[in-house]
């Protein structure tokens, strides 16, 4: 079992924004692998401050043609991924764990995630932790190995893509804010345009 | 974000997970973070969705799997219980 710390990562953005891009991150172009997200269950703590979620995620299959070759010839093309998440909106922190739920003796991946809010410093860090471990005796630690150098170049590319999804979600806020600008002003001026006929009239009942 | 949502393992579930999660999503921002409710306003949206993905998850064969792995339920052992058995406590105090 091959465990992976991955340093701290920091957004300058608040939990809210970065917590609503963790249910919304896929698709984006830094993950095309990601095929498809489901969930599975969802719900609240009694006191209605932690939420609870379980998803399916369904990627495509990137083992090197050796493991496969290795592992009899199976042509692994894409995978499922168990993810459950637990959203502390007291605390702000948000945490998830992740593993693949097929071709488990090749290789398990496990992904614990933690998101915490920071008010000093108005940010919201991220911290990573993983484990590799497989079932194949004799060749398990070559594959953890590469497991492990595949996943630090895969965690650069999934906060790239968490960054991205961000400035999406910031520029269609910013979007929503300039509509409701919009009708505001649209709709003063229909006030304005249905106002001048009153006096209008009431000059000429005058 | 409409456009930018992912779509469902089940194509014919994606209309359904769509609709799903733009109302979760507001319910998410505009409510729980903020504490304002704890009432599930997606109910109608989450049942049709979730009985599209149950029925289609038989089909694809992935339900043993699936099933086995929730009963790890990492944050079920590891948080709700917990703050469950801890409130219970807290109540009897």
């Amino acid at each position: 079992m091959v465990l992976l710390h991955c340093n701290r990562d920091t957004f300058n953005s608040d939990f809210d924004c970065v917590t609503s891009v963790v249910f919304n991150k896929y698709p984006n172009p830094y993950a095309t692998h990601i095929l498809s997200t489901d969930v599975i269950d969802r719900h609240l703590d009694r006191r209605g401050d932690v939420l609870f979620t379980t998803r399916l995620i369904r990627k495509q299959g990137r083992l090197p043609g050796w493991v496969q070759w290795i592992v009899g010839g199976v042509k692994i093309s894409d995978s499922w991924m168990i993810e459950y998440s637990r959203v502390d909106r007291r605390r702000k922190v948000l945490t998830t764990y992740a593993r693949n739920l097929d071709h488990t003796r090749v290789l398990k991946v496990e992904e614990r995630t933690t998101y915490e809010y920071l008010p000093d410093r108005r940010a919201t860090s991220v911290h990573s932790e993983v484990t590799f471990t497989s079932g194949l005796n004799g060749i398990k630690h070559k594959i953890e190995a590469l497991a492990r150098a595949k996943f630090e170049e895969s965690v650069k590319r999934s906060r790239e893509g968490m960054s991205l999804v961000m400035q999406k979600i910031e520029a269609a806020a910013e979007r929503v804010a300039a509509i409701s600008v919009a009708q505001a002003q649209a709709q003063a001026q229909a006030q304005c345009q249905t106002q001048p006929p009153q006096p209008q009239q009431s000059q000429e009942l005058i | 974000m409409g456009s930018a949502m992912s779509a469902s393992f089940a194509p014919e579930c994606t209309p359904l997970k769509k609709r799903y999660d733009s109302c979760f999503n507001e319910w998410y921002s505009e409510q729980f973070l903020k504490g304002r409710s704890v009432e599930n306003p997606c109910s109608k949206e989450w049942y049709a969705y979730s009985a599209c993905v149950d029925a289609n998850l038989v089909k694809e064969g992935i339900k043993p799997a699936l099933d086995d792995a929730r009963r790890e339920a990492p944050f079920e052992k590891g948080g709700e219980l917990q703050e469950r058995e801890q409130g219970k406590e807290q109540e009897k105090k």
